[in-house]
Formats: structure tokens, C-alpha cells, sequence
């Protein structure tokens, strides 16, 4: 009777770990429930749960649904990360083709999640050639995407300085957008290039929020329809956001449409 | 019937998508491998999207062509998906961020705020039609690019779903 409701307890901790940690690094709600089932199977334990933005709530059974454990697990926030999402779940196979222990479960859990991020320099000039590319893919001219280039340079460094310091994501949305395109706006001002409505317009880019709008949307799809829908209205108000900071600009600027 | 010029577009479309997906991808920190695949993908995925609004006879509207791209995308994405075990969506959903409708978005935005300070009736109608059709636009791209991404999915259940095995 102890012995069934101690190992309950062990998983769902571990679980609840698990899958809130999956949550806020960006995966869809329906992999979350995969890997996380997967899990309990190996331990012949039968998971329920649901999936919110900020919490999973879930219990875990065991195996003659005699047993059972709840925990509600708040989903900390991390920054999207892919590498997490793609050793996690391989882990959850590791898990059930080679019967690993919690133990050593935990353990290979602990050095996933501790593993640094790419150099947040490194970041830095992708992104500026990314969002300058970007400019080329809504037919800029060269003069344009070096404005774009440098746009970016500066509204990502403000970003990523102000995510450090803990700062509110909608004024940090707001803030580096208003930024980026005030330097975006140099085309217009100073007469530069041919197409500076396209460097004004492309250098805000770089911050839509691409990755939730994508698994809203795959959430809703798969019938989690919460969990999506939360998504995207987080996702909706970072755009507000965005639009706000360029609707500065343009009347600092003095632009009437872009 | 489809000239040289248009190929160097389409490829030119697709080398600058592939520069674009992996400085949007690495914001998410993927693993290395998968980056260089989300790039191959984006470059791919964005050049046949180029092609199919831009070749004569075909110029679909943008919303078909994106989701023929995404689906593109979410079917070359299984085999690499299995050779480098990863899930699917490491690289195929930032191969989709190119394709993201991030303008039409904030465009509608703009041109609902533009709606409630403006006084007239003539001009609030071209406000209000600037804010529909950018506005559904953003939204019909977001969807035809997710359901074309994952109906791979749905017709390779087992190869999806076990890929990181």
C-alpha cells in the first residue's frame, strides 16, 4: 500500500517536472501528452491530464486504478527551445525501450535541462541576416536591407538586454519594435534606396511571434482548443504590441500609411 | 513558357529564405543538425511558393500557395525526421517562419486603430477593408500553412510519431 503510493508520488513529481517543462519550452500540447503517457507506461502507470498555458494539472493511476496521485505543476517560463524539445522526447523513448529507472531517468533529465544555450551573439547577427533576407523576400533593394540589417542589430540587442533584466514582455515588444523602426524609417528620411516603405515595414519582423501562432493553431487542430487558443491570443497581443511600436514611429515620423 | 529569368528568381527567393529560416530558427536554440535541414526545408518551401504566385498560367493567390509549400515542407520533413531522430517540427515548423504572415498581421492592427480615429464614413470603409482583408488574410496563410505542414502527420502516423525513437 506504501510502496504503491510512494512510487506514485516519485512519478508524478517527476512527471509534473517534466511536462511543465515541455510546456514552456514551446512543444505542442499533443506531444506533451504523448511523452508524458510514455513515460507512465514504463512504470505501468496510466496518466490523465490537462494541459493549460501556465499549469498542467494531471493524476496519475496505477495499474488496477486502486491508486492514485494529482499534482498541479506550474509551467515556469524558459524561452523557446528546441533542442530541449527533441531530446525530451527521445528521452521518453530511451525511457520505455531500455526500463530506466526514475533514478537514472532524473538524472539524464537534469543534464538536458541543464545544457546552455547558442551564444546569444551568435543569435544576435543571425537574426539581422535573417530579418535583412527577409527584407529581399518582400522585394527590398540592397540599400533597404542594410537599413534592415542594422534595424535589427539594434532592436534584438534591446531585447535581448531587457529579457535579461526581467523587464514586462509587452513593453519590451513595444519598446524594440518602436526602436527597430525608428532606424527602419531612415529610408524615408534621408531619402535612401528605392523601396524604404519595405525597409520601414520588414524591420519590425523579426519579433512576430512565429512559433506559438504555428502551435496554436496545431493544438487546435489536434482538439486541444484551449491550450491552442491561449496560444494565440498571447500570440495576438505581442502583434498589438508590435503594431503599437510602429504606429509610434510613424507618427514621430510623420508618415500617414505605410 | 517558363523562362530563365523566373528560375533565378525562384532560386534567389529560395537562397535568401533559407538565410531568413535559420536566423529565425536559432532564436529557438534547435540543435545543430536540424538547422541546416530547417534551412534545405524553408529554401524548398519558399521557392515553390515563389513559383506557384509567380509562374504564368498558374499565379495561385497566396493562400493555396502556402499551403502547397507548407505541405511540401511537412513531407520532406519525415525522412530527415528519421534519420537524425528528432521530432518533425524541430525543423519543419522553423522552416514555416519565412512564410509566417507577420505583416498582414500587424497591417490589420494598424488599420483598426487608424478605423477608430478616423471621422468620416468613406474613409473609415477603406479602413475597415484594409482591416478584413489583411486580417483573414494572415489568418487563412497561419492555417493553410499548419494543416498543409500536418497532413504528413496524418497520413505517416507511425513514421511521425515514432521518429525520435
Amino acid at each position: 500500500m506504501t510502496d504503491v503510493h510512494n512510487q506514485l508520488k516519485e512519478v508524478s513529481k517527476f512527471l509534473s517536472d517534466y511536462s511543465t517543462c515541455l510546456m514552456a519550452v514551446g512543444v505542442q500540447t499533443s506531444r506533451i501528452v504523448r511523452n508524458t503517457s510514455r513515460i507512465a507506461r514504463t512504470y505501468g502507470l496510466t496518466v490523465e491530464m490537462t494541459v493549460l498555458l501556465k499549469t498542467i494539472v494531471m493524476t496519475v493511476w496505477d495499474s488496477e486504478h486502486t491508486h492514485s496521485y494529482s499534482a498541479v505543476g506550474q509551467v515556469k517560463p524558459k524561452g523557446l527551445n528546441f533542442e530541449m524539445n527533441a531530446r525530451l522526447s527521445q528521452l521518453s523513448w530511451e525511457c520505455q525501450d531500455k526500463q530506466l529507472s526514475l533514478d537514472e531517468l532524473q538524472l539524464k533529465y537534469e543534464t538536458i535541462v541543464s545544457k546552455p544555450r547558442v551564444s546569444k551573439w551568435i543569435v544576435l547577427i543571425l537574426v539581422s541576416f535573417a530579418n535583412a533576407a527577409f527584407c529581399y523576400l518582400f522585394q527590398g533593394d540592397s540599400i533597404s536591407m542594410i537599413i534592415v540589417f542594422f534595424a535589427t542589430l539594434d532592436g534584438f540587442c534591446i531585447r535581448q538586454t531587457l529579457m535579461e533584466r526581467g523587464w514586462n514582455h509587452f513593453a519590451i515588444y513595444i519598446i524594440s519594435a518602436f526602436v527597430a523602426s525608428i532606424i527602419g524609417s531612415t529610408g524615408y528620411v534621408f531619402g535612401w534606396g528605392k523601396t524604404p516603405d519595405m525597409a520601414l515595414g520588414t524591420s519590425v519582423l523579426y519579433l512576430v511571434p512565429g512559433v506559438p501562432l504555428i502551435n496554436g493553431v496545431m493544438d487546435i487542430i489536434d482538439g486541444h482548443v484551449l491550450a491552442g487558443t491561449s496560444r494565440l491570443i498571447n500570440a495576438a497581443l505581442l502583434i498589438i504590441c508590435i503594431a503599437m511600436g510602429l504606429s509610434a514611429t510613424l507618427f514621430v515620423i510623420g508618415i500617414e500609411t505605410l | 513558357m517558363i523562362s530563365l529569368q523566373l528560375v533565378i528568381e525562384v532560386i534567389g527567393d529560395g537562397f535568401f529564405a533559407a538565410i531568413a529560416a535559420i536566423g529565425f530558427a536559432i532564436i529557438s536554440n534547435p540543435p545543430r543538425k536540424a538547422l541546416f535541414i530547417s534551412a534545405f526545408l524553408a529554401a524548398v518551401g519558399h521557392g515553390l511558393r515563389y513559383f506557384l504566385m509567380h509562374a504564368p498560367y498558374i499565379e495561385w493567390n497566396i493562400i493555396s500557395s502556402s499551403f502547397f509549400a507548407a505541405l511540401s515542407i511537412g513531407l520532406l520533413a519525415l525522412p530527415f525526421a528519421k534519420a537524425i531522430r528528432c521530432p518533425a517540427e524541430v525543423f519543419s515548423f522553423p522552416s514555416l517562419l519565412p512564410m509566417i504572415p507577420g505583416m498582414f498581421a500587424y497591417k490589420a492592427v494598424q488599420a483598426l486603430a487608424k478605423f477608430i480615429v478616423c471621422t468620416g464614413y468613406e474613409e473609415s470603409m477603406i479602413y475597415i477593408e484594409t482591416f478584413f482583408r489583411n486580417g483573414i488574410t494572415a489568418l487563412f496563410v497561419l492555417f493553410a500553412l499548419v494543416v498543409g505542414v500536418s497532413i504528413s502527420i496524418f497520413l505517416f502516423p507511425k513514421l511521425a510519431f515514432s521518429s525520435t525513437r
